[in-house]
């Protein structure tokens, strides 16, 4: 399964959380492989800890691949040239997880021609090699995104489930930016239904995550007066009304990760020994984010809406 | 040192990849639809035979070249010819594409005609003097930047396959390509397996060397036959790995091993369409590691778990009825 993790603006979580939810799922045994489609500014080399080696690859990166300066991609095998003390010993059974690093000097191209069919070839042959195929896809509506819209087009991969995830951060601005991003004029199912995509199809394979979404229940808040409690209870309240108002709404939401001091600090993968033996990360940070690696292929939630 | 206008060169060295992969199809492919999987040419046919196991291998096709040999020691030499390419397929089931050429010692100091070229399908040319110990060592090693790029030769075909018509891109089981890298020195007598490596990343490279009398099509097919067997190992291995299958029990370790058994315990017959002339390289990787014996080992595993779920299954149709 292809799983495409877009967002409207940056600093939304996106590379972070879709990250997390590729390392979940090599964890729970399936191969996984994590492109960095965020050309311009890559930043997944730094959330799996694969620096060094991200720095042998420089000019090998996808970039090259898709205009055609290298006959393939590099490859990063996560598990065995990470410098994170955890990951580097995966429980026994895992999976592959393997990182395709962006190009730090990769800039914009034409989505057209030998390019397609680059995007095209490639997509589908990691498809038919892994089980979760996660494309990080640089924010807006960015040459990526019209790059894989335009590659998901093509006859050749009509057979292969594709699907979306949309970040977005609970706050007004993001709420109705990442409506906006799929729905709007411009956005990614009037983009798709140009190039050929069934709208309503691609409507249906299209889901929302809130990430860093404050709890006001939570501990956190504990220390906060009356007046500022209440205010955020307030909030919280009428963010869910214009959320549902924008047609993105609890029935189109994978999931929610709270907000979670480690990630508001660093960019990094939450592992148990950080929830369980460190304590630095939450609990519910590790829970949601293994509830939604698992709603990624569970069909329930890609029902027709 | 030039070699004379219109004289078949001698070759020292040839130098090939092999990538394996699984046919993007639901279904294996009959004899029929593999012969028009792999009609690379009008003008040759496809090469089919039934016994003792479905294989069909394509005509050659070529490329021309025109750049520098990879060169462990960072020596540049350009070199000018065609690499040939074919495809092969086992079974209806598993694709593989080569892309392979020879060397000789030394080639003429310019450029000639590309006619001249042309009349040596496989041959590629270097400018002088050939550095024999660094291009092995470059080519196993895979070429850079502007370097003679085997592996993106065989990829082009391989993937130019892949979007055959005739494929309904459907996957019976998830599954990594391998590739690998073969150089072969002439001169010896008797043919001989040097080295075979397996490194991370799906990557093999193996040595050889050959007599002059046996054609670099013969040892590209050797190659063939040791990729696909390779392939089948690494891949049911990765498979009775995974976690998932490790702690299973009931119906999911038949779900799990279900596509082995259909797809793939029978694709095992080492040296089946090798060159008799080199058969007897198998036998290293038979005595070590051991090929056979890992694979039977494997195909034993397989079967003794699913007779364990056939042990279990009338209690629990009894119980329920």
């Amino acid at each position: 399964m292809l799983i495409f993790a877009a967002s409207d603006k940056g600093g939304t979580g996106r590379s972070v959380t879709s990250a997390n939810l590729a390392y979940h799922r090599a964890m729970a045994g399936d191969d996984v492989c994590y492109l960095d489609f965020d050309f311009g500014s890559p930043t997944a080399a730094a959330v799996f800890d694969v620096a060094d080696a991200r720095q042998q690859t420089e000019d090998r990166g996808l970039h090259a691949y898709l205009i055609g300066e290298v006959s393939e991609p590099a490859r990063i095998d996560v598990w065995s040239e990470t410098e994170h003390q955890v990951l580097r010993f995966p429980p026994p059974g895992s999976g592959r997880l393997v990182l395709m690093p962006g190009d730090v000097s990769g800039g914009e191209f034409a989505i057209s021609g030998d390019n397609l069919r680059r995007c095209v070839d490639l997509l589908t042959t990691l498809y038919y090699e892994f089980d979760l195929v996660v494309v990080d896809l640089s924010a807006g509506r960015s040459y990526a995104v019209d790059m894989v819209l335009e590659a998901t087009a093509q006859a050749e991969m009509r057979e292969i489930t594709a699907r979306w995830l949309v970040f977005h951060r609970w706050t007004r601005q993001h709420v109705a930016a990442a409506a906006s991003l799929v729905f709007g004029k411009r956005g990614i199912l009037a983009g798709g239904a140009d190039r050929g995509h069934d709208e309503e199809a691609l409507r249906n394979s299209i889901r929302f995550v809130r990430a860093a979404v404050p709890d006001p229940e939570s501990p956190l808040w504990s220390q906060v007066s009356p007046t500022q409690s209440a205010w955020m209870r307030k909030t919280d309240g009428d963010l869910k009304q214009l959320a549902s108002t924008h047609g993105i709404g609890y029935s189109q939401v994978l999931g929610s990760v709270p907000l979670e001091p480690v990630l508001q600090w660093r960019e990094q993968l939450i592992t148990d020994e950080d929830v369980l033996d460190s304590q630095i990360a939450n609990q519910e940070t590790w829970q949601a984010l293994s509830q939604l690696a698992g709603r990624l292929t569970d069909d329930k939630y890609w029902e027709q809406v | 040192m030039t070699a004379a206008l219109g004289q078949p060169a001698r070759s020292v060295l040839a130098c090939g990849e092999v990538r394996t992969c699984l046919l993007p199809s639901f279904q294996a492919f009959d004899a029929r639809a593999a012969a028009q999987l792999l009609r690379l040419r009008a003008d040759e046919p496809v090469r089919i035979s039934e016994r003792p196991s479905m294989y069909a291998l394509s005509p050659e096709i070529l490329t021309g070249v025109d750049c520098r040999l990879p060169a462990s020691n960072g020596s540049k030499v350009r070199s000018v010819g065609t690499v040939a390419a074919r495809a092969a397929l086992t079974e209806g089931r598993l694709l593989q594409a080569t892309a392979y050429f020879s060397l000789p010692a030394a080639g003429p100091d310019i450029r000639r005609p590309w006619g001249q070229y042309l009349v040596r399908p496989g041959l590629v040319e270097p400018f002088g003097k050939l550095p024999q110990q660094a291009t092995v060592e470059g080519m196993l090693r895979g070429a850079r930047r502007g370097e003679l790029d085997l592996g993106m030769i065989a990829e082009g075909l391989l993937a130019a396959l892949r979007r055959h018509a005739l494929l309904d891109r459907r996957v019976p089981f998830k599954s990594s390509p391998t590739r690998l890298r073969w150089v072969a020195r002439r001169g010896d007598q008797q043919a001989s397996l040097v080295n075979f490596t397996v490194a991370e990343g799906g990557l093999r490279t193996m040595e050889l060397r050959l007599p002059e009398h046996i054609p670099a099509a013969a040892a590209a097919g050797l190659c063939e036959d040791l990729a696909l067997h390779d392939w089948l190992l690494t891949t049911v291995q990765h498979m009775l790995d995974n976690s998932r299958l490790g702690t299973a029990d009931g119906p999911s370790v038949v779900e799990a091993l279900h596509p082995v058994v259909v797809h793939l315990l029978h694709l095992w017959m080492p040296r089946a369409h090798v060159d008799p002339a080199l058969g007897h390289l198998w036998d290293v990787l038979e005595e070590k590691p051991g090929f056979s014996r890992q694979w039977e080992n494997l195909s034993r595993r397989i079967r003794d778990r699913l007779a364990l779920q056939a042990v279990a299954m009338p209690h629990q149709a009894l119980s329920t009825s």
